[in-house]
């Protein structure tokens, strides 16, 4: 391995430094003893992470977004695989124009999004309620699931396809022990990804959510209008260190590299 | 009728004509190459027996009955890859035992053929290794196990080795030789290195623009090329008066045609000349036998019996 110079490690510094400062600030500011975001503290209290405890509200919005995020995600994977594997190994009419609408929710503003759902989910009755999020959230995460299962239906050796038909396996059987097994790093990357997507989105979602179906962020951001308490640190300290825990037991238990790469499948 | 028929086959992509109307009989048990440059059809042809491609024309026949009207999937030939194509998330013998699994062969039985066929290509070690843990070689015998082990009707092997460099390259063509003729499978090989054509093979197809220029076992074909094309993709070869001569004929004489030395290479075993005549620069190979040699710039005579 080659070593950085001097000028490269300051700068890998300071983009880790950039990189983390906020998260750092946010997750020192969670533990002021004070009433008001105070940087940097000079006392240590626990005083807001059990203030978390006296909004329920909070907490039932976190396991909102997680099921709402979990839910969406996976089927925005399970829709993206036969399009991309549509749009991997086929030359058909309109296969450009199928990319384009499956990649637009990124290009039309989250705002614009928000205000069309709410209008067409009052139309026809799903405003507010768990149905509509979960369909909304879809179409928002989709094209970062396609985009990943896309990217390893392209990666993958026709030929590996060919050996087993060879062999005398039939389509489905192909598809479930060959084709499959060899796109799931980027079904579980897709997936991930469309998860934190899901799990952030706030300007969309606060415009269809109902009050019992609001996800952490937009109960967030509702709190932050009305308060300048350190509440939301200390609860967004809790969401940091679930992520981080969340990431190592992954790591732990499949290797995240694996996972997420395909390193460990193909060597190559 | 042969073993497998191909009755004027042909591919057209567009209007570019893949393959033109190819005929050829293979015999049971016979090795026969399909070799040429890349773009002469060999690959195409390959596919369509093996049927990832359908043919715009002609007919392909197994035992006499129509291949063409049978899936792929139940055409029962092996094939060997140029990527090798193992299963990378299954383990030497997964890969191997998948042929079986899908023959609906009994666990048992499974297991002692799986056995079998990697002592037959030597691995009977790897069993539980994953193509990832082997090199290419090894991968590559993987693939050969895993075509052999459903006993299929036709061997198809698509440039099966020319990822392989070049010592393991020979050891893997005995290798392969050797253990086609244990099995006795009737085998296709497609290639563009006319050196394995020639070692490998029963008789070889040398194909160009999607046409075969010459069918014949491979001392044949080199001794009598049917066309310019053969000759000069089998080898090295002068073209004397319109004649063509291969560059190990011509002997240094005391009389004969004139000539002064260009240039001299020492290849081990043989030099390789490069004389300048009236019949213009001419390629001499001549064996080393320990003698000295003509040096650069030396006049000298050449000879060669009339081909």
């Amino acid at each position: 391995m080659s070593k950085n110079g001097p000028i490269a490690l300051i700068y890998h510094t300071l983009f880790v430094i950039f990189m983390l400062a906020p998260i750092v600030v946010v997750c020192w500011v969670a533990f002021t003893p004070e009433g008001f975001l105070s940087f940097p503290t000079t006392d240590w209290s626990l005083r807001w992470f059990r203030a978390i405890a006296r909004y329920p509200e909070f907490i039932s919005a976190f396991w909102q977004s997680l099921g709402l995020g979990a839910l969406s995600s996976a089927l925005a994977v399970g829709f993206s695989v036969p399009a991309a594997l549509a749009i991997a190994r086929h030359r058909f009419r309109g296969r450009e124009a199928f990319t384009a609408l499956f990649m637009s929710p990124l290009m039309i503003p989250y705002i614009v999004l928000g205000i069309a759902f709410l209008r067409f989910f009052t139309e026809i009755g799903l405003s507010g309620s768990f149905t509509g999020l979960v369909l909304a959230h879809i179409i928002v995460v989709f094209p970062f699931a396609l985009r990943l299962t896309l990217a390893s239906a392209i990666g993958l050796d026709r030929s590996i396809e060919h050996a087993a038909v060879s062999l005398g396996a039939s389509e489905w059987t192909v598809l479930k022990r060959v084709t499959l097994p060899l796109v799931v790093p980027g079904l579980a990357s897709g997936w991930a990804l469309a998860f934190i997507n899901s799990f952030d989105e706030v300007t969309m979602t606060v415009f269809i959510a109902g009050p019992g179906t609001a996800t952490l962020p937009v109960r967030m951001f509702l709190y932050i209008q009305d308060n300048i308490d350190p509440l939301v640190t200390s609860v967004s300290a809790c969401v940091i260190a679930i992520t981080v825990a969340g990431l190592v037991a992954l790591d732990r238990a499949y290797g995240l590299e694996r996972l997420l790469v395909g390193r460990g499948h193909d060597g190559r | 009728m042969a073993f497998l028929q191909l009755d004027a086959l042909s591919k057209a992509f567009g209007p570019h004509k893949a393959v033109d109307g190819l005929t050829l009989g293979v015999e049971k048990g016979e090795f026969v190459s399909l070799l040429g440059p890349s773009g002469c059809g060999k690959t195409t042809t390959l596919q369509m027996i093996a049927g990832f491609v359908e043919p715009s024309g002609g007919a392909i026949r197994l035992e006499g009955k129509d291949l063409l009207a049978v899936k792929p999937a139940k055409r029962g030939l092996g094939i060997v890859f140029q990527s090798y194509a193992l299963f990378p998330h299954m383990s030497v013998a997964e890969n191997v035992a998948f042929g079986l699994e899908m023959q609906g062969v009994a666990k048992a039985e499974r297991a002692k053929r799986v056995a079998e066929t990697l002592g037959l290509v030597g691995l009977g070690a790897f069993a539980a290794r994953f193509p990832r843990q082997l090199s290419g070689g090894q991968q590559q015998r993987v693939a050969l196990a895993r075509a052999l082990v459903i006993r299929p009707q036709i061997l198809l092997l698509d440039e099966p080795l020319s990822n392989l460099d070049a010592k393991l390259r020979e050891e893997m063509q005995i290798e392969l030789r050797q253990i086609q003729r244990t099995v006795g499978t009737t085998t296709i090989l497609v290639t563009h290195d006319q050196a394995e054509a020639m070692a490998l093979s029963d008789r070889i197809v040398v194909m160009n623009q999607g046409r075969a220029e010459q069918i014949a076992p491979p001392h044949e074909a080199y001794e009598r090329p049917a066309t310019p094309f053969v000759a000069n993709f089998l080898g090295k070869t002068n073209l004397i008066d319109g004649k063509a001569v291969r560059p190990e004929r011509i002997e240094f004489a005391s009389s004969g045609l004139a000539g002064t030395v260009r240039t001299r290479i020492f290849q081990g075993n043989h030099w390789l000349y490069q004389v300048e005549t009236a019949s213009g620069l001419l390629t001499v190979i001549r064996q080393n036998a320990g003698g000295t040699m003509p040096e650069e710039g030396a006049s000298v005579h050449l000879a060669w019996a009339a081909p």
